[in-house]
């Protein structure tokens, strides 16, 4: 009896165990691996878990869903861009600044589009995104238009006169958008064991019945926004910095609000770790895709010859089909797991602790 | 002392009055039972008085203040909580996280929250189904968990809109039996009821309402003896 007790101890204190370990893990990581290419994958994946994990929020646990997040993370991305370039001032800084554009900017598209509820607040938000992404376009003063920012230095970080870095590699840009992945999962923690999680949450499954039991619609959903805001502005200057280069195509576009919806809904909305699952799947799927590595392993296993038809048409448009193959992945994930890849494990761990019990 | 008082309260929706100078008042403590046939206006005068439907005429004086007008959350936070006709669980969320959305109506602290939140599942006898999801309830326990999730939110006064709606006589029994310990508690109650029986039962005053207007007035056994309201029910030709 007592051994059993232990043993239970023993199962509940391991994956406390597998986090730290992992979180150990990701800190030493640019000390053991030297592949830029594998730094650079991770640091995709970092901004997609703190967009996803910022939509989430207000997606996920408000269950109002915004498909027009491109819209905060470009403003966090061209305050950020548009300060250092124009103005000199660090991104450690300008990134700030974006939270704050991102914030109030969807403070008023707040107050606006949640008067509207379900497919027409979907609408609206699209509508919104798409108007910054047109004001960016025709902004030239501020944007430089359709030509984009491209910033031709980022100064070097000093305390006290010691440069700690330079950004010439890509560590600096995994540990800030690491710092920043804690930070949001610590977030969402926070909201999800306390006061605005469970008032979140009634929002989500009733908003009438919410709005009878005292909750504020419009001051909570607000809440909600500006907290997603907030995290989605700050993926966007991280992406900005790193790449260097930002249109409007790119950093406001409906692909990219998509992509942020379906990084939360394929990892699972509303938990935590949900979006963590699905910017640690999709991100790589995309890129295998993108770089043909699937294409490629395909035919490098025999499967396919590399000289067959087949063979030839795969090495060809694969790597023009991600999105065509990302649209068949969202259906198959909404009809057969809808609640995404972690519900649908931790539904399958339930079944088997049932099945031993 | 009323604690309640509708003046001449309109809704129109288009040209059709639901609701058509209706004016009473409920005494504190008191159970007031809203009777009426289909489509009498019942549910309406519910939604005006919580803020749903801003009143198109008259006035809702709650406690000494007037509150049409005022948005249903800052009704609820005044001590007017109310039910649905039709149930409106948080499917996704437990039975006690249901009570404890809530009871934060009071309180920013969950545990406090959570103190209350058990408190009131035991009035209502629920306890034994903590944990399991709103959604999954028979609709007997989800009107009890409606029930549970207005008292948490510790009303002055509760509107309750058909509870005993789809239940069996065992689980009715049941309700009433919540309602008259809701009443020994202070609450004042505006019960809209189907069931006569039991309408008759637990109201202290009952007022009809037909086509929008107020028909009568009074306690159950002035009620029952009311040829207008005989009439209302059972049509012309049997009155």
């Amino acid at each position: 009896m007592k051994r059993s007790i232990g043993n239970l101890r023993g199962i509940a204190a391991l994956p406390v165990l597998l986090r730290i370990v992992a979180a150990v893990l990701l800190f030493l990581l640019p000390l053991i691996v030297t592949s830029t290419y594998a730094l650079h994958i991770m640091i995709l994946i970092f901004i997609s878990i703190i967009m996803g994990s910022g939509w989430n929020i207000l997606g996920g646990y408000a269950g109002q869903y915004s498909v027009g997040h491109a819209a905060y993370f470009g403003m966090g991305a061209y305050t950020t861009l548009a300060l250092l370039q124009y103005r000199h001032i660090a991104p450690w800084y300008g990134a700030w600044a974006g939270v704050i554009v991102a914030v109030l900017v969807g403070l008023v598209i707040g107050s606006i589009c949640f008067r509207l509820r379900g497919p027409y607040f979907v609408l609206a938000s699209i509508a919104v995104a798409e108007i910054v992404r047109v004001s960016a376009l025709n902004l030239k003063d501020l944007t430089n238009g359709a030509e984009g920012i491209l910033i031709t230095e980022v100064p070097p970080l000093a305390i006290g006169g010691t440069v700690i870095t330079d950004f010439t590699s890509k560590v600096p840009f995994y540990y800030a958008g690491l710092a920043i992945v804690l930070a949001i999962i610590l977030s969402t923690r926070l909201v999800q064991h306390s006061k605005l999680g469970y008032y979140f949450q009634a929002i989500r499954e009733d908003q009438d019945a919410a709005h009878s039991l005292g909750i504020n619609l419009s001051l909570y959903k607000n809440v909600a926004l500006a907290i997603s805001a907030a995290f989605t502005s700050l993926a966007g200057s991280l992406y900005g910095v790193y790449v260097g280069f930002i249109e409007p195509g790119t950093v406001l576009a409906l692909d990219l609000s998509v992509q942020i919806v379906m990084l939360a809904i394929i990892g699972g909305i509303g938990t935590v770790w949900g979006p963590v699952i699905g910017a640690a799947l999709l991100v790589p799927f995309s890129e295998a895709l993108r770089s043909n590595a699937i294409a490629q392993a395909l035919i490098d296993s025999g499967l396919v010859g590399e000289t067959s038809r087949v063979g030839s048409f795969l090495k060809e448009q694969l790597s023009h089909a991600h999105v065509l193959i990302y649209g068949l992945l969202l259906v198959v994930v909404i009809l057969f797991l809808p609640d995404g890849v972690l519900g649908f494990v931790r539904k399958l761990a339930a079944k088997r602790t049932k099945g031993a019990a | 002392m009323a604690i309640l008082e509708i003046n001449k309260v309109s809704k129109f929706f288009g040209g059709l009055a639901a609701n058509l100078d209706v004016s009473f008042s409920v005494d504190s403590s008191d159970i007031l039972g809203l009777i009426g046939p289909n489509g009498a206006g019942k549910t309406t005068l519910f939604n005006c008085m919580t803020g749903y439907y801003p009143p198109s005429r008259g006035e809702v004086v709650f406690d000494g203040r007037r509150i049409n007008g005022l948005r249903p959350d800052a009704v609820c936070r005044l001590g007017m909580a109310r039910t649905w006709q039709k149930v409106r669980p948080l499917a996704k969320m437990s039975v006690l996280d249901n009570v404890m959305v809530g009871a934060l109506c009071r309180t920013n602290s969950l545990a406090r929250a959570r103190e209350t939140a058990l408190e009131q599942i035991k009035v209502v006898r629920l306890d034994h189904r903590l944990g399991a999801k709103a959604g999954s309830l028979p609709i007997g326990e989800r009107k009890k968990l409606e029930v549970a999730r207005v008292l948490a939110t510790r009303p002055k006064m509760l509107l309750l809109d058909e509870v005993m709606g789809g239940l069996n006589p065992a689980e009715s029994e049941e309700i009433i039996g919540l309602i008259l310990d809701i009443k020994k508690l202070g609450v004042t109650q505006m019960v809209i009821e189907h069931n006569m029986k039991a309408i008759m039962r637990i109201s202290d005053r009952i007022v009809v309402l037909n086509s929008g207007e107020k028909l009568a007035e009074g306690a159950p056994e002035e009620i029952v003896a009311d040829p207008a309201v005989v009439q209302a029910y059972l049509g012309e030709s049997n009155a």
